[in-house]
């Protein structure tokens, strides 16, 4: 991600809208484990320039939350190779979130090639809740009286 | 399926013996009784009487003969022809799956911390046989609840950070519970049956033994015809007053009564749904339940399913084995009288519906024992009510009739004849068949040292017999008037719901146990004023289950005690090998429940709800939504009825929805994330 491109936007959302919408936007990415406030704000920013059309306060805030998400799922998919949208991606945002990688805003903006450590753990955190099927038939058994055959 | 075993002639000769055994004793018992009716000629009530009482005393011959035959088997050593004595047999199948067992708990909207803590213990141990490569753990949820569902969600992701299981600790919650336990683990076998030779099925308060565990499959290797190995639980870990009373006399009884049928069942054993290992192909071929034609109580879905599968499997050919030496298996009791009852209540259908599969086709003489005794393990009851109630009458009918002393001419008097010795030894009879399995099981103990240690030595041991005699003979005719309610309401088809158990220790309140047993004291008090007024002489005969009648609700409110629990336990009462050296794996279940520090940080704390966590926590989000399944979009209709549910969620609260409709909101990826969406926006109300 280009932190300085984001800069551009903080004068274009004076409003008070855009400032509440920053602000929770914030508060999410600080949940989602983004403690440096700068940081913080910085992909909040990113996250809004996703958004084209800001006219609708309650729509937009929502857009901008799962927005949010997409976009560090967008990092998800091509740091670990995984397809977008699939189970794979959700299991691997949830191990992020889960606290698997210590610090891993930080190795999110890492140069590549020094996240190893960080995306083994991660790799290694993604949850597995079942195995591959290897299907079997079970045919219901017939139960009939005894009198039927008589 | 290869050819079934041919039993031997020393095999058949114990069934012989047995069933003979079971028949001289009724017909010996039924003649004196006869002999007592046959004076005057068999009045309606008479024979209704001798009707139900053939009945009811083969049914305790059985259990009798059982223990005795229990008795001798552990008296001599062990049984030659027990399972783990058995010499191997023919070579495997190679085609077979890869030597590999699934152990399945099934559970459903238990106590997660209680379900994760167990598995953990057994975990441990079976780590500590080295076995774990062969072992792979899968918990089928069946959770309706949906704070429950995802608490187990998180807590199987912390057993699988905590214990490295990534890809050994399996978790899926089925979409929809058809068919309920049977169900879900035929939904296990579908799906991924194939990857495993072997399932070892346990309850969710189950636990067993790493060895244990290894030993199953061990026997299972051993003897390619068996399809199914059943162990005896053992029960453990409960603290009340009824708890231990139970646990004391399952402990030190119930052995006996599990050598005994080991002894007459040999390979035409039964299964009791858990603690037990399943060949999974067999299994897969033989034990796909039908829905039976027919409305409930005797058609529909098979409620028990165990006994019905253990009797498909004989009706295969395969062999079923009870392996009542394999110590280290253990299960969890209901904490009260009233909770074994709400227990009954769920096993009662299940087991009357077995009637009609008595009489169907193709099963083995044994598996339809199996199944009557299933039937009579409740239908005994209100036989045994009915049997009461004539004898009541009969004593009313005959303090009616008035002595002739002189008959026609004949100047010397005619004495009434009297049958009291006749009487008396048919009740003695009785009433030793009921009460000698319990000095016999004493008897036991002075052949073996340790294990008369572990009951608390012989004086402790023989005063914890006297007292839980003195507790079964109040709470039987309690329990027997549960269990007729039962049976009447099913036979009525009143719905038997089928709640979860309240499997925590807890205590019985006033209230409560007014409310459960008003109706039994009522009962009582009224039969024993009837019976004192009209037929005095019976009334002395009747105390006992007067006495328990009446004293129904102290009775159940006293021994629902934790704090009696545990002064019986210091005074060394009703102790079992289990509490006094625990072994490995009870220790580290609580252990675990005491000392477990979650991995995840989202454990530590406790939320006021899941539901509400799932909608706002980024990471119980995710989590949640990559364990769902996945699936087509929602229709319009059904996406027309997720906004009214979100709706009513963002106007009224999460408090407005009821567990389903909440179910039916987080069971949806897209609304899920919506809704995590909408309270990063707007806060819900009420939502704390």
């Amino acid at each position: 991600m280009d932190r300085r491109s984001v800069s551009t936007l903080r004068s274009s959302l004076a409003a008070p809208f855009s400032a509440r919408l920053l602000d929770r936007l914030k508060a999410y990415w600080a949940a989602l484990g983004v403690a440096d406030p700068n940081l913080a704000l910085a992909l909040s920013e990113q996250t809004l320039r996703r958004l084209p059309d800001l006219s609708d306060e309650a729509e937009s805030a929502a857009r901008a939350i799962i927005a949010a998400g997409e976009l560090l799922d967008d990092w998800l998919a091509a740091a670990l190779d995984l397809p977008r949208p699939s189970p794979a991606l959700t299991a691997a945002r949830a191990a992020l979130l889960s606290g698997a990688v210590p610090g891993w805003p930080m190795a999110l903006f890492a140069p590549p090639g020094a996240a190893g450590i960080a995306l083994d753990r991660l790799r290694t955190a993604i949850a597995e809740p079942t195995p591959a099927p290897s299907p079997g038939a079970m045919p219901a058994q017939r139960i009939e009286p005894l009198w039927k055959s008589l | 399926m290869t050819q079934p075993s041919s039993s031997s002639i020393g095999q058949t000769l114990r069934r012989v013996v047995f069933f003979l055994l079971v028949t001289v004793t009724t017909l010996v018992a039924l003649g004196l009784l006869v002999s007592v009716f046959q004076t005057n000629g068999f009045s309606p009530m008479e024979l209704l009487l001798l009707f139900l009482y053939t009945i009811l005393f083969s049914w305790i011959c059985i259990s009798f003969w059982t223990a005795f035959m229990g008795f001798w088997v552990i008296l001599f050593g062990r049984d030659r022809w027990a399972i783990s004595r058995q010499p191997p047999g023919a070579s495997l199948d190679l085609s077979a799956p890869p030597l590999r067992t699934a152990i399945l708990m099934p559970i459903y909207n238990e106590d997660s911390e209680r379900v994760f803590a167990g598995l953990r213990a057994i975990h441990q141990s079976l780590a500590a046989t080295d076995s774990l490569d062969g072992f792979d753990f899968f918990i089928l949820s069946d959770t309706r609840d949906p704070d429950v569902w995802v608490e187990e969600e998180l807590r199987w992701q912390d057993m699988v950070r905590a214990l490295d299981g990534k890809g050994r600790i399996f978790y899926r919650n089925r979409p929809e519970n058809t068919s309920r336990k049977s169900g879900n683990l035929e939904d296990f076998c579908t799906r991924w049956g194939g990857r495993y030779r072997y399932m070892i099925v346990l309850d969710a308060d189950s636990l067993m033994q790493g060895e244990t565990l290894v030993e199953m499959v061990r026997l299972m290797e051993l003897h390619p015809r068996v399809a199914l190995i059943q162990t005896p639980p053992v029960p453990v870990n409960r603290e009340s007053l009824f708890a231990r009373i139970l646990q004391f006399a399952s402990s030190l009884y119930g052995r006996m009564f599990t050598a005994g049928l080991n002894y007459w069942q040999l390979g035409e054993s039964n299964y009791w749904g858990h603690n037990a290992i399943i060949r999974i192909q067999p299994f897969l071929d033989h034990c796909g339940l039908p829905k039976l034609p027919g409305r409930e109580p005797f058609g529909g879905e098979i409620l028990s399913h165990d006994f019905v599968e253990a009797a498909l499997l004989r009706r295969a050919g395969w062999e079923v084995w009870l392996a009542y030496d394999l110590e280290g298996s253990y299960e969890e009791i209901p904490p009260t009288l009233i909770d074994y009852a709400k227990r009954d209540r769920r096993w009662c259908q299940g087991n009357l519906q077995h009637l009609r599969l008595a009489f169907s086709r193709g099963f083995n003489a044994l598996s339809r024992l199996h199944f009557l005794m299933g039937v009579m393990s409740y239908a005994a009851s209100p036989l045994w009510l009915l049997f009461l109630m004539a004898t009541g009458v009969e004593a009313y009918l005959q303090t009616q009739q008035e002595l002739v002393y002189f008959f026609g001419e004949n100047w010397q008097p005619v004495w009434p004849v009297s049958f009291a010795v006749e009487m008396t030894t048919v009740l003695l009879v009785t009433l030793t068949m009921l009460f000698l399995p319990k000095l016999l099981a004493l008897l036991l103990l002075i052949k073996d040292g340790r294990l008369r240690h572990a009951y608390g030595g012989m004086w402790g041991a023989t005063l914890s017999v006297l007292l839980e005699t003195v507790f079964s003979v109040l709470t039987a005719p309690v329990l027997m008037l549960f269990q007729t309610k039962f049976v009447l309401a099913i036979l009525m088809r009143k719905a038997v719901g089928w709640p979860p158990q309240q499997r925590g220790d807890h205590q019985t309140g006033f209230s409560e146990a007014a409310l459960a047993h008003g109706g039994h004291t009522l009962i009582g008090v009224v039969a024993g004023t009837l019976s004192y007024f009209y037929v005095p002489a019976f009334f002395w005969w009747f105390i006992p289950v007067l006495l328990g009648l009446a004293l129904a609700i102290p009775v159940s409110m006293l021994s629902s005690s934790m704090a009696l629990g545990r002064q019986t336990r210091q005074l060394g009462l009703f102790l079992t090998p289990e509490e006094t050296e625990p072994p490995t794996v009870l220790r580290d279940l609580e252990d675990s429940l005491r000392n477990h520090r979650p991995v995840l940080p989202v454990l530590r704390e406790i939320p006021a709800n899941r539901f509400l966590q799932v909608l706002t926590d980024p990471y119980v989000n995710a989590l949640h939504r990559s364990l769902l399944p996945e699936r087509e979009p929602p229709n319009k209709r059904r996406r027309h009825y997720l906004e009214g549910l979100i709706q009513q969620l963002e106007e009224e609260g999460p408090d407005s929805l009821n567990p389903a409709q909440k179910r039916e909101l987080i069971a949806d990826p897209e609304t899920l994330l919506r809704l995590h969406a909408l309270f990063w926006t707007r806060p819900l109300a009420n939502a704390g």
